[in-house]
């Protein structure tokens, strides 16, 4: 009788931890310094950038994103090839076990492709992320420029997304 | 020519016959590009269309030129490089920027007109000239200058391409001799040092 108590404990345990480990995946990852990134006029797409944390036991994948801005969103990422860029679709971004992975300019980034509107510095754009099992994470980032993402070191004037007078018209 | 995963090519400089086996100019279907690795690519004048008509490189003989091959379609490669540049080009002195000229030519002529070019270019405010010519061109100075490129069909959406390309920014010096490649991602303050070093 004792050992069949300790087993439904066990049991029971066990159910509760893997119950919490179904807690939703988008409960487990934690979003750090989303942006959007302003680019010229004649440029069809975005691209967004972020850093994911998952800090739970199990890998992660981000599946999908969708967003009101543009017509199509992407998973992407670029390789470089002996200095040859190249951007390929991906069918998820992969977040192992309490890791970090870094969505930036140059790699995995989620692509806006065709913009409804100009995406300009100022503006917010928001961006729903689904993982693997559904869930879905908002994430409301602001435009950044080109200009913000490469401030220079020591005297320079340029930051907060603005950079030099009268930006593209 | 829109033959799916294909149309460009590619080509490294050096050993220019060598590379004429692998990329005949007019049937270049391969699926990807190839890197031929070589020495240093020789680079060398070329005559391309901007806006306001012709330019040759040799008309920018006595300034350092920064070259760049892209496309104004490209969302992030292109963007972070010419951002970059801009960067640079903002902290120089008034009598610096007289002595540098940034030339971005663009690989992807189907696309990207002259007007359209002039319109990217002026978004970085650094003077940059929007360059382009008829893919024969282009490919002969892409393989002078060591450039590779290649367009990538979306399955998904026949009309947005990408073209994967080097992303090397080519540093002429004052006679016209090409130096050094700088990779991609260089940062602003690396561009001005080079500047600096030939604009001394
Ligand atoms: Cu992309």
């Amino acid at each position: 009788m004792k050992k069949t108590l300790s087993t439904l404990t066990l049991g029971l345990i066990c159910s509760l931890t893997s119950l919490h480990a179904w807690a939703a995946q988008a409960d487990h990852i934690k979003v750090e310094n989303p942006f959007a990134r302003e680019v010229p006029p004649t440029a069809p797409a975005s691209a967004s950038f972020m850093t994911l944390t998952n800090d739970s036991a199990q890998e992660i994948k981000l599946v999908q994103a969708y967003s009101d801005v543009a017509k199509t969103i992407e998973l992407h990422t670029h390789t470089n090839d002996d200095g040859v860029m190249r951007m390929r679709k991906i069918d998820a971004i992969t977040i192992p076990a309490n890791t970090t992975v870094e969505l930036k300019p140059g790699g995995l980034h989620i692509m806006l492709i065709g913009p409804f509107n100009p995406i300009k510095v100022g503006q917010t754009v928001e961006v729903n992320l689904e993982f693997v099992d559904g869930s879905r994470k908002m994430v409301t980032m602001p435009v950044k420029s080109f200009m913000a993402m490469q401030p220079m070191q020591g005297g320079h004037k340029c930051g907060n997304g603005k950079c030099g007078s009268g930006m593209g018209h | 020519m829109n033959n799916k995963f294909t149309f460009g090519i590619i080509f490294i400089g050096a050993l220019i016959g060598l590379v004429m086996v692998f990329a005949p100019l007019q049937t270049t279907h391969l699926g990807n590009a190839q890197l031929i690795t070589a020495e240093k690519p020789k680079g060398g004048d070329f005559t391309l269309t901007a806006v306001d008509g012709e330019h040759s490189l040799s008309d920018y003989k006595g300034k350092l030129v920064l070259l760049y091959f892209g496309y104004t379609f490209c969302p992030d490669i292109c963007p972070t490089n010419l951002g970059n540049l801009s960067v640079a080009y903002r902290n120089l002195s008034a009598e610096q920027k007289d002595k540098l000229q940034i030339l971005f030519v663009s690989v992807d002529p189907e696309r990207d007109t002259p007007q359209r070019l002039k319109q990217y270019a002026d978004y970085f405010e650094a003077s940059i000239v929007g360059l382009t010519g008829t893919p024969q061109t282009l490919m002969e100075i892409a393989r002078r200058y060591g450039v590779v490129y290649a367009r990538v069909d979306d399955p998904n959406n026949g009309t947005n391409y990408a073209v994967d390309h080097s992303a090397f920014t080519y540093v002429v010096d004052q006679n016209g001799l090409l130096q050094q490649q700088l990779p991609h991602a260089t940062t602003p303050e690396q561009f001005i040092k080079i500047i600096n070093q030939y604009l001394r």
